[in-house]
């Protein structure tokens, strides 16, 4: 409708002052206002991504004094060769088997619960303090929980120590450092993150559906679980796909995190492969940014793969 | 008129439940105040800890036996390059938000009322880029632009890469929050003489109030808190950001003490839970309305 409104205008435009010169000013003075956004999005996300990926062909080394070669698929071949490639997308898929059932049933369950809290007020009050968390910038949760999981000093292990007395001060819970711990450990933070957000989500999805449809669900005589199971869960279906196929690709592209706690030892369960990236790209050698790039396109192409994948599985049916 | 409806259908709704249902409730805001716990025990453990005394703060119990408030003067007194990084982080942060807003402004206004050829793909292309790990994968040729820029080891240029962290996000909300603006509203006001400019300024940007909080909380964390990007571009420990200086900081003895880290903490983190706080109504219509469906 809108469309067709503008390019009646366009075409009344050329018709009356007669020349596309006009038409061209006014398909300008139109991208006028998408121009500076696209600047950005192009100069900073689009390009990039067609860069590295011309890169990953290329033997490109950052503090390299020779001109890069074109040398087509090699990357790839040493990459998808190399034992570490595979073991640091398997630590990525790892992780995001840890952290994404939580991420999802939780807030689920918690936004079921606060979307029938009668009182208003405390409503508010609950949707507040649930969201904390979500307006706590990345970098300030991970060093909040470096704290927490502090092996000396933090107060989960003086929790487990002191308190409990289950562990002592010698063997007490190594969380973090690329420990076997290192990924529940970021899994049970990054689910203390998203817990708010996530349950808002849900609340907006809750509070679509039509209340009769419960109720005569429950006059029909179904329970509880049958009603969540069988009229509420439907209805949340499309919120839950966009979800689990956004959380599926946050947790694959984790990077910030394993810098923080991991660090780059290859054994540790936090290489993954964006660190191998990271690793290849910044710290080794003479910055090998052609194999980094292909070893970034391989993990984006696995993760995409699945999340088309995903979108498939959820598609609506009928 | 919504909410009043809303309301009595919720009296309506406690009215009927029968009074077996009295224990249910309780056991629901039992199981909410636990979740509402385990959120707020963390952040008061570090809120406590940077009021304890040092030898409190050794002993570890949760509740010092003495307060003391003086690490939060001494912070910005002797750490000498923190008064720097704040001012870093409050610059790129400012400037990130001011400059994504303009921009996802005037995208989602032209994306749904001026429609020009094209906008499609744009659309497309922004849906793609959200699920394409675009900043991991970026860094990379990010690092060379810029380079190329002269803009390693320089703060400003941190700009440039933090818009489009949620810029993306932003258009799209911007978009959905435009789109419950009749197209009429602004065609009468261009019928009047209005230019698109004006049309957007007095008459869309106040419909889409909500959506616009919504984009400074989001732009103001993602900002704030951006550790990859500084990490990688700036090599300088007094031009980086506090995220950064806040990450690689070992809590000890010295300055970096755990009760004045816990109070550098305390420091940053506090801006944005209070503007939340106080836009939350705003914030959460916005959500409902644009956030959610975009």
């Amino acid at each position: 409708m809108a469309q067709a409104i503008v390019n009646d205008e366009v075409e009344l435009g050329a018709r009356v002052a007669g020349g596309p010169v006009l038409v061209l000013r006014k398909g300008m003075s139109e991208w006028l206002f998408l121009l500076p956004a696209l600047l950005f999005f192009i100069g900073y996300q689009v390009w990039p991504i067609v860069r590295v990926l011309w890169l990953s062909f290329t033997n490109f080394q950052l503090l390299s004094d020779k001109p890069a070669q074109w040398v087509g698929f090699d990357n790839y071949a040493q990459a998808l060769h190399d034992p570490l490639m595979w073991a640091s997308l398997g630590r990525a898929a790892l992780f995001t088997i840890m952290f994404l059932p939580g991420t999802i049933i939780l807030p689920l369950l918690l936004a079921i619960l606060v979307d029938r809290v009668g009182d208003r007020r405390l409503a508010t009050l609950y949707r507040v303090i649930l969201l904390i968390p979500a307006v706590i910038p990345s970098t300030l949760i991970f060093v909040l929980w470096k704290w927490m999981y502090n092996y000396q000093s933090g107060p989960i292990n003086h929790l487990l120590v002191n308190t409990f007395g289950l562990f002592t001060v010698q063997n007490a819970p190594q969380w973090l450092g690329g420990t076997p711990l290192t990924l529940p450990a970021i899994a049970i933070m990054e689910v203390w993150w998203g817990l708010g957000y996530h349950t808002i989500f849900f609340i907006a999805g809750l509070a679509a559906i039509p209340k009769d449809m419960p109720d005569a669900a429950r006059i029909d005589g179904a329970n509880e679980w049958q009603v969540f199971w069988h009229v509420t869960r439907p209805q949340l279906a499309p919120i839950m796909m966009i979800l689990v196929v956004l959380r599926f690709g946050s947790a694959m592209a984790v990077i910030d995190e394993y810098l923080i706690f991991g660090g780059f030892n290859r054994a540790s369960p936090t290489y993954t492969w964006t660190i191998f990236m990271y690793d290849q790209a910044f710290k080794t050698g003479l910055w090998r940014q052609g194999y980094a790039a292909s070893i970034g396109m391989i993990g984006a192409i696995a993760m995409m793969i699945v999340m088309v994948g995903l979108i498939w599985i959820f598609r609506p049916k009928g | 008129m919504m909410t009043l409806e809303a309301d009595r259908a919720d009296t309506n709704r406690l009215n009927e439940e029968p009074a077996s249902s009295v224990g249910t409730a309780a056991l629901r805001h039992v199981v909410i105040n636990l979740f509402n716990l385990a959120i707020l025990l963390p952040l008061a453990w570090v809120l406590l800890m940077s009021v304890k005394s040092l030898p409190d703060a050794m002993r570890g119990d949760f509740w010092p036996k003495h307060f003391d408030f003086t690490h939060y003067s001494f912070v910005f007194h002797r750490i000498t390059t923190l008064p720097v990084n704040m001012f870093n982080s409050i610059y790129v942060t400012a400037a990130t938000v001011l400059i994504t807003t303009v921009c996802a402004v005037l995208a989602g206004y032209a994306l749904v009322h001026i429609r020009p050829l094209g906008s499609g793909l744009v659309v497309t292309a922004l849906l793609v880029s959200l699920y394409f790990p675009v900043r991991v994968v970026s860094i990379i040729s990010i690092y060379q632009t810029q380079h190329w820029l002269g803009l390693i080891n320089n703060t400003s240029g941190l700009i440039l890469p933090y818009i489009t962290l949620q810029l993306a996000i932003s258009i799209l909300i911007m978009r959905s929050m435009f789109q419950l603006v009749p197209h009429e509203m602004f065609e009468s006001a261009r019928i009047d003489g209005a230019g698109h400019w004006r049309a957007l300024w007095e008459i869309g940007l106040p419909m889409v109030r909500n959506g616009l909080v919504v984009i400074f909380i989001v732009n103001f964390v993602a900002a704030w808190g951006e550790y990859l990007f500084c990490l990688t571009l700036i090599d300088d420990e007094a031009k980086r950001t506090m995220p950064v200086v806040l990450a690689a900081a070992q809590g000890g003895q010295g300055q970096w003490a755990w009760p004045n880290l816990a109070a550098v903490y305390v420091i940053v983190v506090t801006p944005g839970i209070i503007a939340f706080t106080l836009a939350q109504r705003m914030f959460f219509k916005g959500l409902m309305e644009g956030a959610l469906k975009g």
